[in-house]
């Protein structure tokens, strides 16, 4: 199951505090002003809080852009929980 | 499996000591703009740390603390049998911090004195180690001392520690006492050193003796892996505390974590379902000050003491090396609480 892209679109805008209309699937990490080293640690939080995944090194390294962090919630079939 | 109880040890007393040196991270972090320090500050939580001069070592505040703590406490200097020093910025490479220590406190020659190089999970283990020495006969009365000076060696230029880290140290007073035997207290301690290098000075040891590049003197963090391991191993290692000592969360009184992160702490309460007012922060007015953060939140956290009845207390250590730790203990009503100041001349 393909999870909704605009669902996670607004999702990536909320951590990173960015308007939606700037987040799109080919914006890369270094365009969003907020995702530096401190909202990395954001993204590691809400991928716990929300999705109950706890990302390793190796996955933090590997999103470089909200196209790779689409993917990833994808690959992992992950869904919201409580 | 790093998994025990260990009954008839009791604290009679905790004692910790900051310098005097505020240090205002709004106001004096003149190496960063205004935005930084209110990002870093909103995260972080940091607001003001106490800084430690550069004459003033981990052993310097925990001595201030352990005369403190042997005046309150009553104890005469010959009576103490053991002086276990929990410290990573000892005063040399040797000898032991601890043996200087047991001079500088006039404590007999009789008394056994040791380091543990452990920073932020040190106080579990600490804590271990005392109680376990004192149940086994022949040592009455220990001294555990945990001392750290981080802001002595974050880089200043560095974003993601300069900001971050304060200096203390504390001093606990254990006494064996029979009468705790029915309640003994519970440690899990663990480690992964697989992550090693997720927070290191890498220069100055044995492995990378003399390199020319300074900031190899300096600790070096890799933020991010730090708050995975955290939020994966912190709730666990409570989950395992409370099944063995065979309570629950709402048994606990206070859960004392290590102060790391005000970000991470806060995540940690939401994961856990901890009301926060049973978690105390103190890293706003001191910053991370390391492992002794534990006992100075102990002494600082405002904590409410009944007259009636033992505190019941979640300690948590967890950080560098990867190594984390947890001691479920009871602190009764008569135990000391206080906590001192140390000018920069030490």
């Amino acid at each position: 199951m393909t999870k909704d892209t605009d669902e996670i679109l607004a999702w990536v805008a909320d951590i990173f505090e960015t308007p939606l209309e700037k987040i799109r699937p080919e914006t890369k990490r270094d365009e969003i002003e907020a995702w530096d080293s401190l909202g990395i640690l954001t993204l590691i939080a809400r991928m716990d809080e929300d999705y109950h995944i706890l990302l390793t090194d190796e996955e933090i390294q590997r999103l470089r852009s909200v196209g790779d962090i689409i993917d990833f919630l994808n690959q992992r079939d992950a869904s919201p929980g409580p | 499996m790093a998994k025990c109880k260990i009954g008839g040890a009791a604290i009679r007393g905790i004692v910790s000591a900051v310098p005097s040196r505020r240090f205002d991270n709004f106001r004096d972090a003149s190496g960063f703009s205004e935005d930084e320090v209110r990002k870093v500050v909103g995260m972080a939580g940091v607001k003001s740390r106490r800084m430690a001069g550069e004459s003033v070592c981990s052993s310097d505040l925990c001595q201030t603390a352990a005369e403190s703590l042997l005046e309150k406490v009553g104890w005469e200097r010959d009576s103490v049998d053991a002086l276990i020093m929990v410290t990573q910025s000892p005063d040399y490479l040797l000898p032991s911090t601890a043996c200087i220590l047991q001079a500088k406190l006039r404590l007999p020659i009789t008394c056994a004195a040791f380091d543990v190089g452990l920073g932020c999970s040190g106080y579990p283990y600490g804590l271990y180690l005392g109680a376990l020495m004192l149940s086994q006969g022949g040592i009455r009365r220990a001294l555990v001392l945990h001392g750290e000076t981080p802001a002595r060696f974050a880089d200043e230029s560095d974003r993601s520690v300069s900001l971050l880290f304060g200096d203390a140290g504390s001093a606990t007073a254990l006494e064996a006492d029979p009468s705790e035997s029915a309640h003994p207290w519970a440690f899990v301690l663990h480690t992964d050193g697989t992550g090693y290098q997720d927070l290191i000075i890498p220069g100055g040891g044995f492995r990378e003796r003399f390199p020319e590049d300074r900031r190899r003197y300096c600790v070096s963090m890799n933020g991010a892996n730090i708050f995975s391991f955290s939020i994966k191993r912190v709730p666990a290692v409570i989950e395992d505390t409370l099944a063995l000592a065979g309570t629950t969360k709402e048994g606990v009184d206070y859960y004392i974590l290590h102060q790391s992160n005000q970000f991470i702490m806060k995540h940690l309460a939401k994961k856990l379902g901890i009301p926060e007012e049973k978690m105390p922060l103190t890293l706003g007015d001191f910053g991370n000050t390391g492992g002794p953060s534990v006992p100075l939140t102990m002494t600082e956290g405002g904590l409410v003491r009944p007259a009636d009845r033992p505190l019941t207390l979640m300690l948590v250590g967890y950080g560098v090396g990867l190594s984390w730790g947890s001691a479920l203990v009871q602190l009764a009503p008569g135990a000391v609480l206080s906590s001192v100041e140390l000018g920069n001349q030490g």
